[in-house]
């Protein structure tokens, strides 16, 4: 791909390379359509990928900042990331299902906010993407899984680690399955296979890891799509009488602005910077913002609470081995009213035997932060043989007091920083509580001699832009388009009206699958 | 196309951190750094002291791995290229402010229960405080709020002792590594 900013008119611009903005780039290249992709960090390939959790942190967000406030940030540096990729070049890849309960929870259990599609919306899409991006896993041993077609790479490998979590859930009568991950099980599409050496935070350079340089930005560039780094795009332009997007500002580097026209924009740059995108657009015609006519931009920020439960075992449980986002997976605790004796509502999931390196924010010493000294010494010693680790995927209500705002300060561009304000519901609070509960339970039924838990860290960032049937509940459709200006398209996580208890990415690749067929068997309509 | 070579066979592109002595770059180790006594360029001289003081008392060590030449060179550098755990923990950059009135903060606590600096207590005196500070509640304190910087601290001594190909090492964790980080910190 090239590097340097069109003069002429495009089909389309893609704001953000990640994944949303890669797969539908690809798309819509493949579909035709003249393609320009803006990220606003650097570039970056395989060798930026440096094996160490500290090389790692090169890679989070480095981009304008974010005020992360509330009794419960959402943790949005760790949580995004900076340069071509977007936050999904160091995802998990965990790729689970949302379930079909988790798209009518307001008409179901009056809790949150419906979704204006159903599952089986996006059961094939979920089927396609699956297979372009080579997931792993075993769908029959899934016994909670919706219906879908089987996973096109066979189950992941289980370690010790797994092994010994395994034993505490089959001795409670529960039951695990092998853990849905878009990493590679054996070679595919050219793809090698995983070396299970648990580095996928620091970014998988050799492609066993279906990030956006291994899947979808390749095809966007063999279809001619157009990648331009370091372009942060300061404001959506829309037509004096407001009813279209023509086309995005872009900050240079020498200080100076260029507009780049277009048919279609696509805001693919996450769920924080896309709604300070659109608040940072007003115009006269959108007074309070782009797609804000009824003050819903920035609205039902959602984060999953990580229930985090650690045991110390006898054995050898080679903590290190396997992919970051774990080896197995429970979801027992899906049904929304599982935890209601105890004041929870919603759904988790649990990732089990999570591959740990010494430091680092999810790294064996952090999970005993009280210790110290020659304690802290003996314990590190202690827990790189006999570690085990699992976390609860924790459902997130959506609060519409939980928001992205635009503060009075600005970056470097001139553009108003946001500041995301997020404090847990209390139904929420009480099912992270309940997963600690279990979980402890879990890890003393597998015989861990030791069993503690560890705060509720904040994972994935959803909401802000969220979809649904009209202006009056929601910022765009099903498709995404911005409900006052069709021909602006939202994708990514921020689109979810509920958070679910499953990790998000898998679904933001079904919907921006679905949203660029539209586009394209719509060309005509949204392009105009 | 994206070049996916195959599993573990990329190039490994060894360089160090970048420190500046007697006017010249020279890439080096956070330890060889400590050891070849390079000047700081963030932190002073009292910062210094008693971060190597806290340091030791967080995790053994540390101050040998270089601890405060690490902190130093990353919070010198740009924050596009910094390593420091406080990225991730919601604090507004720069970082330099955070840690000189953390550290400032902690003296004055050593001086007021001791009455002498942090870096002049007895082992057990220095681990004594670690604790309350461990605890997040430290009557009187002046700076960040307490619970977090020790966090932070702590973080960054763990990252120079086992963070590192030689940490990884020392605790018997095989490294694996697809790319080779640039630098082996804490030989």
């Amino acid at each position: 791909m090239t590097a340097s900013l069109p003069k002429d008119p495009v089909d389309v611009i893609v704001v953000g390379s990640g994944a949303a903005g890669s797969n539908m780039a690809a798309r819509l290249a493949e579909g035709g359509k003249r393609v320009l992709i803006l990220e606003a960090g650097p570039a970056r390939g395989p060798g930026h990928l440096i094996s160490s959790t500290l090389y790692a942190r090169r890679v989070k967000w480095t981009g304008p900042p974010v005020l992360d406030e509330g009794r419960n940030p959402v943790g949005f540096v760790f949580n995004s990331a900076y340069g071509t990729g977007g936050a999904a070049m160091h995802h998990y890849a965990v790729w689970p299902r949302m379930h079909a309960e988790d798209f009518n929870m307001r008409s179901q259990h009056d809790r949150g906010l419906d979704w204006p599609l159903t599952y089986t919306d996006l059961a094939t899409y979920y089927d396609a993407v699956q297979q372009e991006a080579g997931v792993s896993g075993d769908a029959a041993k899934e016994v909670w899984r919706p219906i879908g077609a089987p996973y096109p790479l066979p189950a992941v490998p289980v370690f010790p680690q797994g092994n010994a979590i395994a034993r505490g859930f089959e001795k409670l009568g529960k039951t695990v399955a092998p853990l849905p991950i878009a990493v590679t099980s054996t070679d595919y599409n050219g793809r090698p296979t995983c070396l299970w050496d648990g580095w996928c935070d620091s970014g998988c350079p050799i492609g066993a890891l279906a990030n956006p340089l291994t899947v979808h930005l390749p095809r966007a560039a063999s279809a001619g799509a157009v990648l331009v780094n370091d372009a942060p795009v300061t404001k959506v332009l829309t037509s004096d009488d407001g009813t279209r997007a023509v086309g995005v500002e872009v900050a240079l580097k020498d200080g100076t602005r260029q507009t780049v026209n277009a048919k279609v924009v696509v805001l693919a740059a996450f769920a924080v910077e896309n709604p300070r995108l659109l608040l940072a657009s007003a115009t006269p015609k959108h007074p309070q913002g782009l797609g804000n006519s009824s003050g819903f931009v920035g609205r039902y920020i959602m984060t999953h609470a990580a229930g985090l439960v650690y045991g110390l075992f006898s054995e050898d449980t080679r903590p290190y081995m396997g992919a970051f986002g774990g080896q197995l997976v429970n979801q027992d605790s899906y049904p929304k009213t599982t935890h209601a004796k105890s004041g929870a509502f919603g759904s988790y999931q649990w990732m089990i035997a999570q591959a740990v390196k010494p430091n680092d924010l999810l790294g064996i010493s952090t999970t005993r932060p009280d210790l110290f000294g020659t304690a802290l010494q003996d314990f590190m010693k202690r827990a790189t043989r006999g570690f085990a680790g699992m976390t609860a995927v924790c459902e997130d209500l959506p609060v519409a007091d939980n928001r992205v705002t635009l503060t009075d300060q600005r970056d470097v561009h001139g553009v108003p920083i946001a500041r995301v304000t997020h404090t847990t519901h209390e139904e929420s609070v009480a099912l992270w509580k309940a997963s600690l509960a279990e979980g402890k339970e879990v890890m003393q039924a597998a015989g861990a001699k030791e069993v503690w838990t560890g705060p509720p860290g904040s994972m994935h960032i959803m909401g802000g832009t969220v979809m649904g049937t009209g202006a009056s509940n929601s910022v765009t459709n099903t498709y995404g388009q911005v409900h006052d200006i069709p021909n602006l398209v939202v994708a990514g996580p921020g689109l979810f009206p509920t958070s679910a208890g499953v990790n998000p990415t898998f679904t933001v690749h079904a919907l921006a699958a679905r949203s660029a067929e539209h586009v394209l068997t719509t060309w005509q309509k949204v392009a105009g | 196309m994206l070049n996916t070579s195959s599993r573990r066979e990329f190039v490994v592109a060894a360089t160090l951190l970048t420190f500046t002595l007697a006017g010249c770059s020279r890439k080096m180790t956070p330890a060889q750094a400590r050891a070849s006594d390079v000047p700081f360029r963030s932190l002073d001289t009292f910062a210094v002291t008693v971060l190597d003081a806290l340091g030791e008392t967080l995790l053994p060590g540390s101050a040998a791995a270089g601890l405060s030449h690490y902190i130093d060179h990353q919070l010198s550098g740009s924050l596009a290229d910094s390593m420091l755990m406080i990225k991730y923990l919601g604090v507004p950059a720069p970082y330099t402010d955070f840690y000189l009135r953390g550290l400032r903060a902690a003296d004055a606590l050593a001086h007021a229960v001791h009455g002498k600096g942090f870096a002049g207590l007895t082992h057990e005196q220095a681990v004594g405080l670690v604790g309350k500070m461990a605890g997040g509640q430290v009557e009187g304190w002046q700076g960040p709020p307490v619970g977090l910087f020790y966090f932070v601290l702590r973080s960054d001594a763990v990252d120079v002792v086992y963070g590192t190909k030689a940490g990884f090492e020392q605790l018997g964790v095989p490294y694996m590594a697809h790319i080779e980080p640039p630098s082996r910190w804490g030989e």
